[in-house]
């Protein structure tokens, strides 16, 4: 009872804003996110002026670094690619309502799979084209073979053993982490390498450049992530696995009614959504690095994709132009980083600044959905 | 019209409109109770009514519309300031906190203090107070926690509660739907008590007949709007119930002319423990047989929900066996019972029956999953899916009528309709109902109660649970009634009377044993 008298005006103004959150169009939404990122920017333009540096030189580098040049364009569809992978695989599990907190190690154990598959491989397969294909769809099915048992595992705990998703898939990623550092350290090392690194895969292993070239982006990565974001979204519309999966996250006891399992879902959800981190790893593997090295530290898409997969409202789709977002934000940070002396942080501070402008009506929104905001008779 | 006093009312509210996006929920209401009376709020459900004292109370704020309290303006923009001007609100849900005690409940939020620690002796003598003044029993539970009182203590305790807090006017939401018979007619007792002394009290209801047995005045409301005031000696059920839904209906009385074919459902000495681990159903047997439907009589809480749990596959069994067609279902899943045909009406339409925010269409594949023409080898076809919430949205009268409107957006007896529909729609051989017109208005509960005639002509085994006695009276072939997880007796609905049933659920024993059959009926 006191909850409610507290609230007070506060929660009637709330409550209107979620109601026009909630009557939003796609179209409107869209038009929030665009002003949010403006609104976020121009903050930050304030932030760099205060600190010293020139406004107006930060906002071309931005732009220049996003989508200045060929080159640019490039690294800014490859930072795409990874985040829209990874944020696909964040996204069915989140849909579901488990919280896969994992895709990181699922992403990471996905890589090394790749790169270990494909040396496995090779001597047994013919070189050159051919071989290359066949060694790319074998170390891409391994991975997401791979991810998507190390997806099952924090499955089968919450299902079985009550085990949180969501802290278990976190140790997991140190796990995964830990694990596959010490095998490109000792037993995967390439000989003679000095770093800790596997071999690099054969050269002719790697996706045809058609256009952009440049290293570490193929328009067929690009494609293979759109590809993967059409068959999950057809799963997710069409099939009956994708109905009792949603079903689930929206409403268990209604699943649980319609003769779902609610543990075996955990399972295939986990499963599903490690598969497709598996599959971000062999991309990251095979299209930008070549070799697998220590995990720790480099390449955090795996986190990074929790936000993607937020800002989407966990839609399959939206993920597309949030991981645009995110991969243009972050190659304009590499950017600047690399041409200009504004310090890393602030523009790490101002990449936090637009996702935060840009995610928070969409949360809101989300927590809206939830919570009843908004008026009770939704 | 009675005569109005000098003092101003109670309670005047004008012209009180309330949106919610496109819907009007409250249009233009008046609404006046008179100091010192009992005034019924009598609507269907969707009406209105808990939106107009939601308004009242502080809950919503009107868009429209004014409040006079003792005749004196009054804004509220939360309960406490209604609590202040002395309003109290009884909710059908208690906002009770169940692991702390009655004296804890009380005086939550209002807790009198001495150097800042709680005075629980002051406490004490007020509530003990209030109790004697009232002749409230709740004074001798003061130290025992909440949970373990029955449904009827507990909601004298939000009345003392309210009274507590200085309430002088109380609104009881649906006070009477969780009670057994017995239990409503000492709450009336307490309404004429708390009349007596002073009190104005606004009683919100759908059941027309207590609201012609308590109150001094009835205000009708149908779609938002207020369409009469009247005087409960000058009106009758007819006139009440054609205010309330804008309509004749028909209270006719069905003739039972079935002849129960083949058994079809049999259960054995079925043991089902509860969420709590307890064990909730204890040793039941029953057969229900083709073209024959069992009503299983009881006060909620009594092991219904774990016994059609049990039965329709949602539910691990302790012990005991449940067959269908002659064949052990016990360990069966629950999609394999779908698939079998035993079609389920959920206790729960809002968090089972439905997902809220699944358009009808998307709803209309809920249990429907692994079915053709619906799902081909794991495919959905969504124009088969879509062509089948057309037929049940016309087919079952849902309002409004278009597939695409979310579940959560229709009224709860629309949302009732769009179930029963979709379930029917399974050709099942067995349909366990679990309260199919609970929270439902009068014209869908004719619809529902003419649907499962139908099936029960139609050959089906229906196994129907309510806490309704007129309902469980008129659809039951055999009413078995069910306390603290057993058939405590099995009767003939003809011949038993609803003060033998309300006392069987009670857990009492009738002397007559003329009426009762053994709980193992096998017939």
């Amino acid at each position: 009872m006191s909850g409610e008298d507290d609230r007070g005006r506060a929660r009637s103004a709330v409550d209107r804003a979620a109601d026009r959150m909630l009557d939003a169009s796609v179209l409107e939404r869209l038009a929030i996110a665009v002003a949010s990122t403006t609104l976020a920017l121009v903050i930050g333009l304030v932030l760099v002026a205060v600190t010293g540096y020139d406004p107006l030189l930060f906002l071309s580098n931005v732009i220049e670094g996003a989508f200045g040049d060929n080159n640019a364009v490039a690294r800014t569809l490859r930072f795409t690619t990874m985040f829209v992978l990874t944020g696909v695989a964040v996204a069915i599990a989140f849909r579901a309502g488990v919280f896969n907190i994992g895709v990181q190690g699922q992403f990471v154990v996905g890589g090394l799979t790749t790169v270990m598959t494909i040396l496995w491989l090779a001597p047994f397969l013919p070189q050159g084209a051919v071989g290359g294909v066949a060694l790319i769809v074998l170390g891409t099915a391994a991975a997401a073979v791979a991810g998507g048992l190390y997806g099952a595992l924090p499955g089968v705990l919450k299902a079985y053993g009550d085990a949180n998703e969501i802290i278990t898939t976190i140790m997991l990623n140190f796990i995964a982490v830990g694990v596959v550092g010490y095998l490109v350290e000792g037993p995967f090392r390439g000989e003679g390498n000095r770093a800790p690194n596997t071999e690099r895969i054969p050269e002719y292993v790697e996706f045809p450049r058609i256009v952009f070239d440049s290293s570490g982006f193929s328009i067929v990565g690009l494609a293979i992530a759109l590809a993967v974001v059409a068959v999950v979204t057809l799963v997710m519309a069409r099939t009956r696995f994708g109905y009792d999966m949603i079903t689930s996250g929206h409403q268990q006891d209604a699943a649980t009614f319609a003769g779902v399992d609610a543990r075996k879902t955990i399972v295939t959800t986990m499963t599903f959504s490690g598969a497709v981190a598996g599959i971000a790893g062999a991309v990251f593997a095979i299209m930008i690095q070549g070799y697998y090295s220590d995990p720790s530290g480099v390449a955090t898409y795996g986190f990074d994709a929790i936000a993607v997969s937020l800002l989407a409202a966990n839609n399959p789709l939206g993920v597309v132009p949030a991981g645009l977002l995110f991969g243009g934000l972050d190659s304009a940070g590499t950017h600047i980083g690399i041409y200009s002396d504004v310090p890393v942080q602030l523009i790490d501070g101002i990449i936090g600044l637009v996702v935060l402008f840009v995610a928070a009506p969409e949360l809101f929104r989300m927590a809206a959905k939830r919570t009843g905001l908004g008026g009770e008779s939704r | 019209m009675a005569a109005r006093e000098d003092r101003p009312p109670a309670v005047e509210l004008r012209g009180i409109t309330k949106r919610f996006g496109d819907v009007v929920a409250n249009d233009g209401v008046d609404f006046t109770l008179e100091e010192g009376t009992i005034h019924a709020l009598l609507g269907e459900n969707g009406s209105g009514k808990t939106t107009l004292m939601s308004v009242l109370y502080g809950l919503y704020d009107q868009d429209e519309g004014e409040i006079d309290v003792h005749g004196e303006p009054r804004y509220f923009d939360t309960p406490r300031d209604a609590m202040d001007a002395g309003i109290g609100m009884i909710h059908q849900h208690f906002q009770l906190v169940e692991p702390m005690t009655v004296l804890q409940n009380i005086v939550l939020g209002h807790e009198p203090t001495e150097n800042g620690l709680v005075d629980e002796d002051a406490a004490r003598a007020d509530i003990q107070e209030i109790s004697d003044r009232y002749d409230f029993d709740v004074a001798q539970y003061l130290d025992v926690p909440v949970r373990e009182l029955d449904v009827g203590v507990q909601q004298r305790v939000e009345i003392v509660k309210s009274l507590y807090r200085g309430a002088e006017i109380l609104i009881l939401d649906e006070p009477t739907a969780v009670l057994t018979p017995q239990e409503s007619q000492r709450l009336f007792d307490v309404m004429e008590e708390l009349r007596a002394s002073g009190h104005s009290l606004i009683f919100i209801t759908h059941k027309l007949e207590e609201a012609l047995t308590t109150a001094d005045r009835i205000a009708v409301l149908r779609d938002g709007k207020a369409v009469g005031t009247v005087d409960p000696t000058e009106t009758t059920e007819q006139e009440l119930a054609r205010l309330m839904v804008g309509r004749e209906v028909l209270f006719e009385t069905e003739t039972r002319e079935t002849t129960p074919g083949a058994p079809i459902l049999d259960v054995q000495g079925l043991h089902v423990r509860s969420d709590r681990d307890l064990l909730q159903v204890r040793d039941v047997d029953f057969t229900v047989r083709e073209g024959e439907i069992l009503g299983i009589a009881g006060v909620q809480g009594n092991g219904q929900t774990e016994l059609v749990e049990a039965i329709t596959g949602l539910r691990d069994v302790e012990s005991g066996s449940i067959s269908f067609e002659g064949k052990n279902i016990t360990d069966t899943s629950r999609r394999d019972r779908i698939e079998s045909g035993i079609a389920y009406i959920p206790e729960d339409r809002q968090t089972e029956g439905l997902v809220q925010d699944y358009t009808l269409v998307r709803n209309a594949l809920l249990g429907n999953q692994t079915i053709a023409p619906f799902v081909n080898r794991g495919v959905i076809d969504w124009g088969a899916v879509r062509e089948h919430a057309e037929s049940i949205v016309e087919s079952y009268d849902v309002q409004p009528p278009d597939p695409a409107s979310n579940a959560q957006s229709l009224s709860g007896g629309n949302q009732q309709k769009f179930i029963v529909g979709r379930e029917i729609e399974h050709e099942p051989t067995v349909m366990v109902a679990s309260h199919p017109t609970r929270g439902v208005d009068i014209g869908a509960i004719e619809f529902i109660h003419d649907r499962l005639f139908e099936l029960r002509d139609a050959g089906l085994a229906i196994v129907f649970v309510s806490s309704k006695l007129d309902e469980i009276q008129r659809l039951s072939d055999r009413i078995a009634v069910m306390y603290e997880g057993e058939f405590v007796a099995t009767v003939d609905p003809e011949t038993v009377t609803e003060e033998e049933l309300g006392l069987l659920m009670a857990g009492s024993e009738i002397d007559d044993t003329d009426d009762t059959e053994d709980a193992e009926v096998n017939r």
